[in-house]
């Protein structure tokens, strides 16, 4: 598997402050090949859609343990339309309850990873969808 | 062949990496007699008589939305025979963020409930007798400012601040580390921790203004030995703080309290916690030169769950929850949350939340294992256990050590990335099956989130209600008491050596919120900066 | 003062430095030759990795951007020989200067570079120029002595240094150190940055320079003072002074060299990427010239 040449935003919104998952897939997608650019606590939608943007990234990784997913994934996604930059997509890990993963395809994300899926599993799901 | 022997069989580690004997006989011990519960080093608990007392407390975290939906909830857990109230604040209180500010837009009253101010304490706090109840906050960077408005709230409803009791978490230190609600730079910050430590000495004896914790490091990926190294460490870090200012050791160090997670593996933790018990006794007694012996007692509480609950077949939970519980009670803790079975996906629903108190209630009153004092005492295997933890946790501590101590670990991220390897290691083992965890990578089903039960949903409309009651506040408030309020805590944030506290307090009385507070501060102290991943 | 003009075709800009970063060496080759832009001012800042180059760029751009109204940042980190994969880190060291209107950053993988720089670095460097910058931060991988190739693409190279990078300083002993403009001993606060400053100058002071050369300033910064407008001023010192000093001939010349040299070792990884795996089966003299024919073809 490789994300060789894949750049990739991964971020923090809100304030939810658990950041190991965010660090190990940071990590993963690092030995996957992928450039990686890991935002760090507290970044604001726009934040995130701006550096999106500018760092012309192939996703954004938006990881949510604060159970505000809906809201996040929707700001962010209206951010980068604003932004002109639609056609980057959007994947969510952390927290998210399995009855609301549905929800969440539909609005829009790219896809829904949570801790229990293997990394393998998560990084193919994610070679898949960005080829 | 009659000269075949069988294999031996493979070799077994604990988490922690201590390799498990087949079988422990007495001469693998160094010291077979762990002593006297209540006695120098408290390996087999601090008090005398264990459980049979004094039950631990049993104390449920909850809190979720307004404050009105809180205190609804509260009531309903002390009629259920709950002892002590645990508040869950929301994300902004504990950034100190007020409600209206546009980065806390997507979190008001989600993870907890939201206190901005006075105002929202007391519909918290309405119809419950504070001086009969102990009420512990998990709040970190505001606790001063959360502790100044509980003291307020008393003050309001004729409670002495003298017969209050409870807990505020106050560690900054792991903030910075594991759970990230950190605001101020780490200097501010430990003089923030040390005000409010001396204020609760002298206003409020029994109220433990300190609960040094472990367990967010542990369920960020990191051993039990780990958990309790990089703990210790940091409690380590506010005692020498307090020193420096020149109080005596025994004036505060029985107000010192800390704060774990149980994991699965019972025996490990048991001894853990064991482990724990003694080497704090003995830092305290001959680092620190202690003489009360009340200041060398290490007095913990639990939970129960956290990471090693599974959002795969969510009622497998419940059996893990039991058994952490009853690693919890024979470690002897002096309270315990035991977290709903679906905690690991979403806020517990009232059905999930009382089997959680039902699994600790059922041990206490049906198990037996409460009823003698440290019954694992003289176990082979737990004291040879205990030995090994402590020799680990003591590596740990002198790793930081080593490194330049745990603020200058922090700071550079060290810690940080150590916990990171872990959480890789660990993450690598289970995805590879090494390590298992039924109904992940055993046993799983196709159908796998099948029985959720209840599904609790939050008032879509609690934001809009929590900023109007945010807006009135601010309207009724006398503002030129809030003024001068909030005027003499940013002169006196310049000053080393003035406590804030008095000045928080004064702050709360004139409804000064959370965020302005936070804002006073912050323009003199600065916020802390994340150090970059390293790897 | 008004506010600056914001970019307002970023998005463009991003996605040209993508498709630029991503060349071939044939693209590339088909895209110099249309008429250059004028280039704008290039600083480079290089220093061994933990010297504190990030934060000092944000706070060195929040400043110079009072005077300019679009600035660049390009962040060079290094590329994992093993996975091919990056972090790029140094972004979020620059947040708080992030939100300038004015400003743009980009974080860039080494890729298969190992002079500090980047694959297609000349590239980027021109997409910029024709985006009407009006100056570029280089920020390098800062991997020592190596990262001496950055002065043929900047205008003035500022040279990072903490108190504790003193392993660092031996090992850049004959490049980089005895080259750069000018020198900052960042977290003067900390032990050391006495020593430090003293070396620094005393291998400036070794430097024979005749009158009229430019004499490397030593600063020291730390995060609590104002030094940053001191580093401006030496920039902007430096900058009067090529321009009476420099020749730009000269200049010319060598970043034309550096570009043709970079694309022929891309060519040539190039060609190893594309070569049958029999090749370097073949005796060294054959796989030699079977590369220098291939690199013969016109691309």
């Amino acid at each position: 598997m490789s994300l060789k040449g894949k750049r990739i935003l991964i971020a923090k919104p809100g304030l939810d402050g658990h950041d190991v998952g965010a660090k190990i897939i940071t990590l993963a997608l690092r030995d996957a090949g992928a450039d990686v650019i890991y935002t760090g606590l507290r970044k604001s939608p726009d934040y995130i859609a701006r550096v999106a943007a500018d760092e012309d990234v192939d996703a954004v990784g938006l990881s949510i343990l604060s159970g505000s997913h809906h809201t996040l994934l929707a700001q962010t996604l209206d951010e980068l339309a604003k932004l002109g930059a639609a056609n980057i997509g959007v994947f969510i890990g952390g927290t998210i309850a399995p009855q609301d993963t549905q929800a969440l395809l539909e609005m829009g994300a790219l896809g829904v990873f949570t801790s229990e899926m293997s990394l393998n599993d998560t990084l193919s799901a994610l070679e898949a969808a960005l080829s | 062949m009659t000269t075949e022997t069988k294999p031996e069989p493979a070799p077994a580690f604990t988490p922690s990496g201590i390799e498990v004997p087949v079988l422990v006989t007495p001469e693998m011990l160094g010291n077979p007699d762990p002593g006297l519960p209540g006695q120098m080093p408290y390996t087999r608990g601090i008090f005398a008589n264990g459980f049979r007392g004094r039950r631990w407390t049993m104390r449920q975290y909850s809190g979720f939305g307004s404050a009105e939906e809180s205190n609804e909830r509260y009531r309903f857990l002390l009629d259920q025979g709950q002892t002590g109230l645990s508040v869950a604040l929301d994300l902004p209180t504990q950034c100190g963020y007020d409600p209206v500010d546009i980065v806390a837009s997507a979190e008001v009253g989600k993870v907890g409930v939201s206190l901005s101010n006075l105002a929202e304490m007391e519909v918290l706090l309405d119809g419950i007798d504070l001086g009969a109840i102990s009420t512990s906050f998990t709040i970190n960077s505001t606790a001063a400012i959360i502790f100044a408005m509980y003291l307020a709230a008393a003050d309001n409803a004729g409670v002495p601040r003298a017969s209050l009791s409870g807990t505020i978490q106050n560690d900054i230190l792991k903030e910075y580390v594991a759970r990230g609600t950190w605001i101020f730079p780490v200097k501010p910050s430990m003089r923030l921790i040390a005000d409010s430590i001396v204020y609760a000495n002298q206003e409020s004896p029994r109220f433990n203004p300190i609960s040094i914790a472990g367990a967010h490091v542990r369920d960020a990926g990191c051993t039990a030995a780990e958990e309790i190294g990089y703990t210790l460490a940091n409690g380590l870090a506010y005692v020498n703080e307090l020193l420096a200012r020149g109080v005596d050791i025994d004036s505060f160090a029985r107000r010192l309290s800390f704060f774990f997670y149980v994991h699965m593996d019972l025996f490990e933790e048991v001894a853990k916690f064991r482990a724990a018990r003694r080497i704090w006794a003995r830092l305290l007694q001959e680092r620190y030169d202690a003489k009360d012996p009340r200041s060398l007692l290490f007095r913990f509480g639990v939970v129960c769950g956290g990471s090693s609950l599974t959002a795969a077949q969510p009622l497998n939970n419940v059996v893990r929850v039991g058994t952490e519980t009853m690693a919890a009670v024979l470690g002897g803790a002096q309270s315990i949350f035991t977290s709903a079975y679906d905690e690991a996906f979403q806020i517990p629903t009232e059905q999930s939340a009382e089997l959680a108190l039902r699994t600790q209630q059922i041990i206490s009153h049906e198990s037996g294992i409460a009823d003698t004092v440290d019954p694992l005492g003289g176990s082979y295997y737990v004291e040879y256990l205990t030995d090994r933890m402590e020799d680990k946790i003591l590596r740990v501590m002198q790793e930081i050590d080593d490194y330049g101590g745990v603020v200058k670990a922090i700071e550079e991220g060290y810690i940080q990335m150590r916990i990171v390897e872990r959480a890789r290691e660990r993450k690598r083992q289970v995805d590879a099956g090494q390590r298992i965890v039924v109904g992940v990578n055993r046993y799983q089903r196709d159908e796998e989130h099948a029985g959720f039960g209840e599904v609790f949903r939050q008032d879509p409309d609690n934001r809009r209600r929590i900023i109007a009651k945010y807006e009135a506040i601010r309207d009724r408030r006398d503002n030129v008491r809030t003024e001068k309020a909030l005027k003499a805590l940013a002169s006196a944030a310049i000053h080393d050596d003035v406590n804030l506290m008095p000045l928080l307090v004064e702050c709360c009385h004139a409804y000064a919120t959370v965020g302005e507070m936070v804002g006073e501060l912050k323009r003199h102290w600065g916020e802390f900066q994340e150090p970059p991943l390293r790897a | 003062m008004e506010s600056p003009p914001r970019l307002s075709n970023r998005r463009a800009l991003s996605r040209a430095l993508t498709r630029a970063s991503r060349a071939s060496v044939a693209d590339c080759l088909a895209a110099v030759a249309s008429s250059p832009h004028d280039p704008a001012t290039r600083i480079g800042i290089t220093g061994p990795p933990g010297a504190g180059k990030s934060t000092l760029i944000a706070r060195l751009a929040a400043t110079r951007l009072e005077a300019r109204a679009r600035m660049a940042v390009l962040a060079i980190d290094p590329t994992s020989p093993i996975s091919r994969g990056s972090i790029l880190g140094d972004r979020i060291r620059m947040d708080t200067v992030a939100e300038h209107p004015g400003l743009y950053i980009r974080s860039i993988p080494s890729r298969n570079a190992h002079d500090g720089l980047a694959d297609n670095i000349c590239e980027m460097l021109m997409v910029l120029d024709k985006h009407g910058f009006d100056e570029v931060i280089l920020e390098t991988v800062g991997v020592g002595q190596a990262d001496y190739e950055i002065r043929n693409l900047v205008d003035t190279v500022v040279l990072v240094l903490v108190p504790e990078s003193g392993d660092a300083v031996q090992a850049m002993k004959a490049g980089i150190l005895e080259t750069a403009d000018i020198y900052v001993v960042n977290k003067c606060d900390c032990a050391g940055a006495e020593q430090m400053l003293h070396d620094i100058r005393s291998v400036v002071d070794y430097r024979h320079v005749e009158p009229g050369e430019w004499r490397p300033p030593v600063l020291s910064a730390s995060i609590t003072d104002d030094s940053i407008a001191e580093l401006d001023e030496a920039i902007n010192a430096h900058s009067l002074w090529r321009d009476d000093h420099n020749d730009a001939d000269l200049h010319r010349r060598a970043r034309l060299r550096y570009h043709v040299e970079s694309l022929m070792s891309r060519r040539v990884a190039e060609l190893f990427d594309e070569a049958r795996s029999d090749l370097l089966q073949r005796p060294i003299r054959e796989v030699y010239a079977e590369l220098a024919r291939k690199l013969g073809e016109v691309l």
